[in-house]
């Protein structure tokens, strides 16, 4: 079973919280899908290519212009605006 | 005698519409109301967009009288709710967008405006498309119109609630690995993903962007194929989008039957039902052929490395500055914003599901798991390559499983994903996919699965019609 020090780094990677009292049943459902997806270290792959997309298509190009946009709505939903900016935390500071 | 005008296809009102038996804003009152009655108890919807589909059945009224009508023009609908209507709120079943506005239309929704559709609401759905049942949905499960206490299935499941209850004439919803056509096998209805890159997945609020497709919940297979050809095409904002189409010879009629789906885990009445559809077919001068599918048993395991991975990128960008759940400021600094937003927006399913794909990715597992299901993937679409071969389509169940119990599952997430073993090879391997009905036991629906080879929905919506015209649905 995964460890709970895995899990909690995990948790750190992905920005989510685990609760103390959470982590027995993250750490038991968690380590039950990894056995299950485990199952495919019984095939051999070692000459099969990867599908990493199933795009028929090419990039798309176009020609380097803008466009003029209203982003007023963009804007409304900035939960902390101060007249046309987005204010967030500090983001400068000491790691501790 | 009246017609209730809440029970017709989108044939049968288009024709209404057009012979001036009704009105779109009559046929858009009548669901409007019926929805007033019925949703409460169903819950297929989260948001209805009253004011709106009016309008829009006003303005449609206009089109049929100055004849610019198409045969979608005033028939209501129900869209997912991880499908972007600009003005109206957009949740995707969740909590982190519980108030998030769409400041933008889906291309599919773009399409749909043209053809002077009327949008009846957003439909109830898993949270961000994860699940099978509805039940992961951060508001309320959805209830399964043929037994409220069943789940309508997933994720797509206030899609197919509607359609089935008669909310809707038709609906949108989304499929990742299996989420329009479970639902539509559990709800007794038709449902189609077509093949990966057919519709435009622009203003869709993505899952998995490489199993992601839009696709058609109806009443029947003609109404499918209406609501697919107004939907599908490139676009230029999706690079993975293409106007590919195979022209079909419609003669040939050879059904694979795959061995490996007919093995244990499969409910008695559901292999009652296919095999019971197999003989429909084979009454209609089919050949039917044994095929191999010989990588079926690694599908779901595949799915579930290459899918949460996915999403563990698409998901990176909920975190509350720009959009959606920001809780009140307190201590600190800008990255413990990332962690108690996220943490407190998304529900467990999807904190499971990002876990599982940031580890699958991070360094020291990526080759094992990420770049090894990759390989296993390109098998999996190998062997349908292959079998496509010596056959037209390939025939099974949707789903091994009836629908179960509200909450009869949540204990055991491993066999809820069960649920989707005949429908996730379909996705990463690219190809498009039907479910239509072939029997039912006590009541509950049983859906046949039929999937085509890339880009030839027009012979597998055929082949699926023949089925429909002989099966006795009584």
């Amino acid at each position: 079973m995964i460890s709970e020090e895995e899990i909690r780094r995990i948790a750190k990677l992905s920005y989510l919280e685990i609760k103390d009292e959470e982590i027995d049943e993250m750490r038991e459902k968690f380590s039950s899908i990894l056995e299950y997806v485990k199952k495919l270290q019984e095939l051999d792959v070692s000459s099969v290519l990867e599908t990493a997309n199933l795009s028929q298509s090419e990039n798309v190009f176009r020609e380097d212009i803008g466009e003029e946009r209203d982003s007023e709505d963009l804007l409304k939903a900035l939960p902390r605006r101060k007249d046309n900016y987005l204010e967030v935390k500090k983001i400068l500071y000491n790691e501790d | 005698m009246k017609i209730d005008l809440t029970k017709l296809t989108i044939k049968e009102a288009h024709e209404g519409l057009k012979n001036g038996g009704f009105t779109s804003v009559e046929l858009t009152r009548a669901f409007l109301d019926r929805i007033k009655e019925k949703n409460p108890e169903i819950k297929a919807y989260i948001s209805i967009t009253e004011d709106m589909a009016l309008k829009q059945a006003e303005r449609a009224d206009e089109m049929i009288k100055k004849g610019e009508m198409s045969v979608l023009t005033g028939i209501p609908c129900a869209i997912k709710d991880n499908i972007m209507i600009k003005g109206i709120k957009c949740t995707a079943g969740s909590q982190f967008l519980e108030n998030y506005i769409a400041t933008y239309n889906a291309t599919v929704i773009e399409k749909l405006e043209k053809l002077g559709a009327v949008f009846l609401g957003k439909t109830n759905m898993d949270e961000f498309a994860m699940g099978s049942s509805c039940e992961s949905s951060a508001f309320f499960p959805t209830k399964n119109p043929r037994d409220l206490e069943r789940v309508p299935g997933g994720s797509s499941g206030g899609s197919a609630a509607a359609v089935a209850a008669d909310l809707c004439v038709y609906a949108l919803g989304t499929d990742t690995g299996g989420s329009i056509r479970q639902p539509a096998s559990f709800c007794g209805i038709v449902g189609m993903k077509p093949t990966y890159g057919a519709v435009s997945r622009y203003g869709i609020i993505a899952y998995a962007s490489s199993l992601d497709q839009v696709g058609p919940l109806t009443k029947n297979v003609s109404d499918a194929e209406i609501v697919f050809e107004a939907i599908r095409g490139l676009d230029k904002m999706d690079s993975t989008s293409t106007d590919l189409k195979k022209k079909n010879d419609l003669n040939k009629l050879r059904i694979g039957v795959p061995k490996e789906y007919f093995t244990k885990g499969l409910d008695k009445e559901v292999e009652r039902a296919v095999k019971n559809a197999i003989e429909i077919f084979k009454n209609q001068g089919a050949e039917i052929v044994e095929i191999d599918l010989s990588h079926s048993e690694y599908a779901l395991a595949c799915y579930y490395i290459i899918a949460p991975a996915e999403a563990s990128a698409n998901l990176a960008r909920f975190d509350g500055l720009r959009y959606g759940k920001s809780l009140e400021d307190e201590e600190g600094e800008i990255k413990d914003v990332y962690f108690k937003n996220r943490t407190s927006g998304f529900g467990k399913e999807v904190k499971k599901r990002i876990m599982l794909g940031t580890y699958t990715l991070s360094s020291g597992y990526y080759d094992a798991y990420y770049k090894k299901a990759l390989k296993v993937r390109t098998l999996i679409k190998d062997d349908f390559l292959k079998a496509f071969e010596k056959v037209d389509v390939v025939l099974g169940p949707t789903s091994p499983c009836l629908p179960w119990k509200i909450g009869e599952k949540s204990d055991d997430p491993l066999s809820m994903y069960l649920a989707d073993i005949y429908t996730v090879s379909v996705n990463l391997a690219g190809l498009p996919g039907i479910s239509i009905p072939c029997g039912s036991s006590n009541g509950l629906p049983i859906g046949m699965q039929l999937i085509g080879n890339v880009f030839e929905e027009e012979k597998l919506l055929a082949i699926a019609s023949l089925f429909e015209k002989n099966y006795d649905n009584k």
